[in-house]
Parts: C-alpha cells; structure tokens; sequence
C-alpha cells in the first residue's frame, strides 16, 4: 500500500490530492501509472507530460523496476513552473 | 539577489494574481540540494537564502527570492543563476496565472518534461 499524491493539474483532473492504493511491490514506474489511470481515467490526457517523484525522487513514466515499501509516497509530478 | 516578480498579463489577458502550491518535504530536499552544489562549486561562498512563497501572490509582488553572500560578487551571481535556474528546473513548486475568467497552470522551459514543444 503506498500513498499517492497528486499536485496542480493532476490534482484538478483526479479530484483529490491524496489516497492510498494497493500496487504490487515490484512494479516498473508505466505499469504504476497505468493502475492510476484505472482509478482516474481522466489522467490520462497528462500522460506525456508528468512524471513520478518515488520516495522524493524524480522518475520518468518507463520501465525502470520500482521496488516499493509499504507507505512509500508515490507523487504525480506535472511540469513545474517555480521561481 | 534574484528577486522573482509577477508580470500582470499574458496573451493579452490580465494576470489577477497567482496561486502557488508545492510538494513541500520534496521541495525543501530539492532546494537543500541546490545549496548543497553551491557550496560544493562556489567554496567561497558564505550565506545562502532561498524563499519561496506558497499561495496566493498578487500582481508586482515578488514570489521568489535567492540572495548569496561571498567575498567577491563574480562568484555570487553566478551561484544565485545556478541556484534560479535550478530551482526552476527541479524544485516541484506549480504557479497558476489566475485571469479574470479563465486560468492556467504555467509551465517552466527548464522543466524536461513539460510539452512546450509540442
């Protein structure tokens, strides 16, 4: 069970900036994103412009295997625009 | 110092004010680190203050400040552009341009995964 974020636009389309899903524990960072899309089809039109930030780091929506802990927070990242 | 500051249109539209939201343990690790690499590139360097402000920001009032204090002013600007350009490419800070009707989730150029190409 890890924590989901969701920020800015993402967080419009989602309706909610937090929540908890069930993933398995090994998972590459696509396969995340496509159990997201289950819960909030509506994501899906942000597809090629977010990214994850797993445990407070940035990773890209690919293959790359992810090894999740229980409580581990997962953020959906859309383009920043600080400063 | 680099003081940010808000222009008051876009597209001809007329820029209200801007809300600004934030991953904020995120944010605060990505500017730690920003500190970090100057400290590392600029070893003269002596203070650093990077603010940031959160929510809503009226029209000409600044939302971001970085000041770097060293003995000599070259290595001072060039630490603060390091730090500007980085926090804008990696501190997961959202500004949204609210107009009159209508608003709009900005978009860094410095951020890879923004579409501004597209």
């Amino acid at each position: 069970q890890v924590t989901v974020l969701y920020f800015a636009r993402s967080a419009e389309l989602a309706g909610l900036r937090s929540e908890t899903l069930s993933v398995p524990q090994q998972i590459t960072a696509l396969q995340l994103w496509e159990e997201i899309i289950k819960v909030h089809p509506r994501l899906a039109v942000i597809q090629d412009q977010v990214v994850f930030a797993v445990r407070q780091e940035y990773v890209l929506l690919g293959d790359q295997l992810l090894v999740l802990q229980p409580g581990d927070e997962v953020a959906i990242i859309p383009p920043i625009s600080g400063g | 110092i680099v003081l940010g500051t808000t222009r008051n249109n876009f597209e001809g539209k007329k820029v209200i004010h801007l809300e600004y939201e934030a991953y904020m343990s995120m944010a605060e690790k990505e500017i730690r680190k920003i500190c970090r690499d100057v400290r590392q590139k600029w070893p003269s360097v002596k203070h650093i203050a990077v603010h940031h402000r959160l929510g809503v920001v009226p029209i000409t009032e600044a939302s971001v400040i970085i000041a770097v204090s060293s003995p000599h002013r070259a290595e001072s600007l060039e630490a603060v552009m390091y730090c500007i350009n980085t926090l804008k490419a990696s501190v997961p800070i959202w500004k949204k341009e609210i107009y009159k009707d209508d608003y709009s989730w900005k978009e860094n150029k410095e951020c890879f995964w923004a579409n501004s190409g597209k």
